[in-house]
């Protein structure tokens, strides 16, 4: 069938050998669902940012300790994780802040089961600043009226302190509200007291870090795990004016000294069974602990440690 | 006009000519200067991330899983992530797309039934891809129940493309002029022989091409996937041809490059940009095969 003035150029062989890569990517497609070579269980980790590295850092161990499961991992800040747990699309939510007495309502209402909690770590807020900036310590009520609703300190003129880069409005760097992050800083820090507008909200905990690294007259909160040094100054804090600060390190967020350390949870639904059970165990136990460190987290403390094994 | 002399030759040119001239070469230096200015920024973008992108570039750094915090290792989980991603989502999207196209073109009457689903796919077509994402969340992984997975992130990316799909093919087969489609009937065929045998041979090109265009869109789309099924991390050995299971989530190079460069402290600078590289080089790929498949099917009507 030719069309005078044209040129059919498609012979019927090209349409078989259309439809039979057609097929093929189909087949392909289809058999991706039945014989993946690695097969096995996965186990789903979704929730806070501060927590993806450690929780990829343990995935990446687990894939070499036990290779048929596979971890997946992803972020969206601890509301996200503990909302997806709630409507039974993940198997573990990652938090760095507690459950809310709400969402375990929810669990109860809307699954009829209870959401566990595993303290897992644990992390230390650092109050960050640019490398440059002179000042090295900071109290509770000086953050909480730089970043809460009614402070009253906006320049660091006010606190004495001249940054050398030039500009002296303090830029705050925070974090966007469905980040764990976020709500412990609000809690422990600004009293529950709402936060100032006129914030740098980031997404993620490496955004605040960055964010402060470029900026001199910046300041910001984020975990421990992201400094960045030579860039960014982690400053001691003091958890209320006249006691001592304390600068952020391993030994003073395991002890307690370092005021804003916080528990790093996996949570899920239920009593964890099988690999999910087996995963948490792991997660706890030396090998993962190990991870915790080399992460820059805090590990459970030997007290948490006992404890755990007394439990079992 | 030199020599000052008196008799005017009478080819000369004269001020009305010589003035179009100038015009004549002005413009062609401004649209000239304009083609310039597009190719620029290209070569810049690909220029700068290619000398950035250099130290970690390697072989190796294609098929290995990352390793140590993604600090090291390569991107192969990301990148047969986003090549599932997009072969499914297109053996979805094509089909009905080129199908649906058909039928709003050769069969539909112009009623008013045709000009809402019209208005339709150029709509959706103009929805933002985030919304897509929030819809693909809502639809597939929750009331669906197909929970976080790839087969969520795909059929979102497939409804994200299916209205350009729609739109760039009705555009071909309209280009395919009215008297060819009457010829053939009043020889007898009936429509369906007409489109198989006049229709799509004059048009194929130009579906292929807009299908072909959509899958540079969905590799590069981050929102809808990060909504659905692409994860910050997924431990795969590397090299593996087929890792993932279509109820799996999976890592994919965009949302790979996103969480390079927003979550992982002290990563090597060269990564980022070297993750960036191979997604471009997917994308030129796939635009290189295009423009190949149509060169040779190309028809050349003479009319």
């Amino acid at each position: 069938m030719r069309i005078p003035g044209t040129r059919t150029v498609i012979e019927p062989s090209f349409w078989r050998s259309a439809l039979a890569a057609g097929m093929a990517a189909m087949i392909c497609a289809g058999c991706g669902g039945q014989s993946a070579p690695e097969g096995g269980t996965t186990l789903q980790i979704k929730g806070s940012d501060t927590m993806v590295n450690v929780a990829q850092a343990w995935a990446e161990a687990y894939h070499q300790v036990r290779p048929g499961v596979r971890v997946e991992v992803s972020g969206g800040g601890s509301g996200v994780g503990i909302a997806a747990l709630l409507r039974g699309t993940v198997d573990i939510a990652a938090s760095s802040r507690d459950l809310k007495p709400e969402e375990a309502e929810q669990a109860r209402r809307y699954t009829g089961r209870e959401v566990r909690s595993f303290v897992v770590g644990h992390d230390a807020l650092a109050v960050y600043v640019h490398a440059s900036n002179p000042l090295e310590e900071i109290a509770f009520e000086q953050l909480a009226d730089m970043f809460a609703e009614g402070g009253r300190i906006e320049r660091w003129s006010q606190l004495g302190v001249t940054i050398p880069g030039g500009g002296d409005k303090i830029i705050r760097v925070s974090r966007q509200s469905s980040s764990g992050t976020y709500e412990f800083f609000r809690e422990h820090v600004l009293g529950r007291r709402d936060f100032r507008l006129g914030s740098r909200d980031m997404n993620g905990s490496k955004e605040v870090v960055e964010l402060v690294a470029a900026t001199p007259a910046a300041i910001g909160y984020s975990g421990m795990g992201y400094h960045e040094p030579g860039r960014v100054k982690m400053l001691r804090v003091s958890p209320g004016a006249g006691r001592p600060a304390v600068a952020p390190t391993m030994e003073t967020a395991m002890s307690g000294e370092y005021p804003i350390a916080r528990s790093l949870l996996l949570l899920t639904l239920g009593e964890p069974e099988g690999e999910i059970r087996a995963f948490l165990d792991w997660v706890r136990s030396p090998t993962g602990q190990t991870i915790v460190r080399e992460c820059g987290y805090v590990p459970l403390t030997p007290d948490e440690r006992a404890a755990l094994t007394a439990g079992r | 006009m030199s020599g000052g002399t008196a008799s005017p030759q009478p080819f000369a040119p004269t001020a009305g000519l010589l003035a179009r001239r100038r015009r004549e070469r002005l413009a062609r230096g401004v649209f000239l200067a304009m083609t310039v200015l597009m190719i620029l920024p290209l070569a810049g973008i690909l220029g700068y991330l290619v000398v950035r992108a250099w130290p970690s570039l390697s072989w190796s750094f294609l098929v290995e899983a990352p390793a140590r915090g993604m600090r090291e290792g390569g991107i192969w989980p990301a990148l047969v992530g986003t090549i599932d991603l997009v072969v499914i989502s297109l053996a979805v999207a094509a089909p009905i797309g080129v199908l649906a196209a058909i039928y709003l073109n050769e069969y539909a009457r112009d009623n008013w039934v045709h000009r809402v689903v019209n208005l339709a796919v150029i709509t959706l077509a103009g929805v933002p891809s985030i919304v897509h994402a929030l819809f693909g969340l809502g639809a597939f992984v929750y009331a669906a129940r197909l929970g976080y997975s790839i087969l969520s992130a795909s059929l979102t990316l497939a409804l994200m493309t299916l209205p350009v799909i729609i739109a760039s093919t009705r555009e071909a087969l309209a280009s395919v002029p009215r008297s060819f489609r009457e010829a053939c009937w009043n020889v007898g065929a009936t429509r369906w022989q007409t489109i198989r045998a006049v229709v799509l041979p004059n048009s194929i090109g130009g579906i292929l091409t807009g299908i072909i265009l959509q899958v540079s869109r969905a590799a590069g789309e981050t929102a809808p996937i990060m909504f659905t099924g692409a994860v910050f991390y997924k431990a795969v050995r590397g090299g593996t041809l087929l890792p993932y299971r279509l109820d799996e989530q999976c890592m994919a190079l965009s949302m790979h490059l996103y969480t390079l460069a927003t979550q992982v402290p002290n990563v090597r600078p060269s990564i980022p940009y070297a993750t960036a590289v191979v997604l471009l080089a997917v994308v030129l790929l796939v635009n290189a095969a295009a423009i190949t498949l149509r060169l040779r099917v190309r028809t050349r009507p003479k009319w």
